[in-house]
């Protein structure tokens, strides 16, 4: 198993290198000896590790504020029926609108800076975890809630107990979906509206056309984004277990 | 009198289910509502548990606790045994009785997944039996066990209503299961429900190879017989 993923990626490697030769310019695809060097150097610069502690960081309030009141949220529109028909329009558009069109109105309001990615972040991501969650709730087994409702359990004691467990599975589809995209929607607004980050260090290296820089950078993003991928995803496969909801 | 339906009746939409069922269960008395599958007998326990209501007809409840042995056992599937009791009550000397009255001990850890219909079965029995309720509704819990098992459960049950005397109300189509569980017998028909007769059974033997039990097993299902 181990052995395949280590193919896997000498193979990706193998073929960048390829397409590389055969384009043949490192202006549109710089090979994967250039960009290694550029990023050997690149991690030599203490400039990198703030930019990388900066996207972190925002990307840290994206999940706790994305996570914390998307599930909040879901739970309580998921068990009221009047409150899901009421917020579920505009959770649908808030999750339509485009995410260029949240960059757009965030630098009208906040301008460049700190605020901008992580207000553009939230906004893309919090509307999949509200209605995964409220979905979960909605579906939870009848069955149990009959049974629950006949031996007067009080309604704490449900929502711990048959609720939270009935909705773990839509909700760990719904954090591996916002890990997995969190990294790219915060480096993408960083580029449009940030001050610092690697969104910001990717925006400068494709300004003084630096595109190994441009390599680099994803490269960083693309490796951390997998590294907390993972983590969760194993993670989240021993508590599904744990819990017997696979 | 624990229990008093008086002319019962259900319409779900234009389908009638029940029309003008009646019948009542005294204090300590065990009664077997035996029809053929999809009368409507799940749906007289659901309206006096009040999980549905009535269309037209009157529900007399005069208990305090109620217990529902359901068809599948409810069992929430991430928790163990024991926390699936103390979810209804959260006292540790009651459960390891319960667990003990139906031979239980050793599974307390178990999650559901990992025990046989039966175990799951006596798991939704010890649930109704922690609460220590005064009327017990049982909807056909022992139709997807095997005869040992089945039996087995019966005389666990008879022996808990000797010891703490609540009512019951079975629902069944199994004429034995009724005669080994219930007091009296009310014989139902379908499309739509309606009681047809009603059968004393407190005078016979809880003994399948009993003469008067194999009598009246006859005559019920000479009954149902006729009915077809």
């Amino acid at each position: 198993m181990r052995k395949n993923y280590l193919a896997g990626i000498f193979l990706l490697l193998g073929l960048w290198l390829i397409v590389s030769l055969l384009v043949g310019s490192e202006l549109i695809l710089p090979s994967p000896i250039k960009v290694f060097n550029t990023l050997a150097v690149l991690l030599k610069d203490p400039r990198t590790y703030q930019a990388i502690l900066s996207t972190i960081t925002k990307i840290s309030v994206v999940l706790t504020a994305t996570l914390v009141t998307g599930v909040a949220l879901g739970f309580a529109i998921g068990l009221n029926d009047k409150l899901y028909q009421l917020f579920r329009p505009a959770t649908l558009v808030i999750q339509a609108v485009p995410i260029i069109t949240w960059l757009a109105l965030v630098m009208f309001a906040f301008g460049i800076g700190w605020l901008g990615p992580v207000v553009v972040s939230v906004l893309s991501l919090f509307p999949h975890v509200l209605l995964t969650t409220a979905v979960g709730i909605r579906s939870t087994d009848v069955k149990l809630k009959e049974m629950a409702t006949i031996y007067r359990v009080p309604k704490r004691k449900i929502i711990r107990d048959v609720y939270l467990g009935s909705v773990l599975p839509q909700m760990v589809a719904a954090l591996q979906v916002v890990v997995g995209n969190v990294w790219k929607v915060v480096v993408v607004a960083e580029y449009m509206c940030g001050d610092r980050g690697i969104g910001v260090m990717i925006a400068w290296a494709r300004q003084s056309v630096a595109v190994d820089k441009v390599y680099a950078y994803t490269a960083v993003t693309v490796v951390m984004g997998l590294i907390v991928e993972n983590v969760v995803n194993k993670y989240t496969r021993t508590l599904l277990k744990d819990w017997e909801v696979v | 009198m624990k229990l008093k339906v008086t002319n019962l009746s259900k319409n779900f939409g234009k389908l009638e289910v029940l029309r003008s069922v009646s019948f009542e269960v005294f204090e300590g008395e065990s009664i077997a509502l035996l029809g053929p599958s999809g009368c409507g007998k799940t749906t007289i326990l659901r309206i006096v548990a009040n999980l549905e209501h009535e269309t037209m007809g009157y529900v007399e409840r005069n208990f305090s606790k109620l217990a529902y042995v359901f068809q599948e056992p409810r069992l929430i599937p991430w928790k163990t045994v024991r926390e699936n009791l103390w979810f209804v009550v959260e006292n540790d000397e009651k459960i390891r009785e319960v667990l003990n009255v139906l031979r239980l001990r050793g599974f307390e850890e178990y999650k559901p997944s990992k025990l046989s219909g039966g175990m799951r079965q006596r798991v939704n029995l010890a649930r109704a039996f922690l609460v220590e309720p005064d009327l017990i509704l049982m909807d056909e819990p022992f139709s997807s066990l095997d005869l040992q098992t089945k039996l087995s459960i019966i005389q666990d049950v008879n022996k808990r209503r000797e010891e703490i005397g609540f009512s019951m109300v079975l629902v069944t189509h199994d004429i034995r299961e009724a005669m080994l569980l219930a007091d009296r017998i009310i014989l139902l028909t379908d499309k739509p429900c309606v009681v047809c007769k009603e059968y004393d059974v407190t005078n016979v033997p809880k003994d399948i190879f009993e003469p008067r039990f194999t009598k009246l097993e006859r005559l019920i299902l000479a009954d149902i017989t006729n009915l077809l």
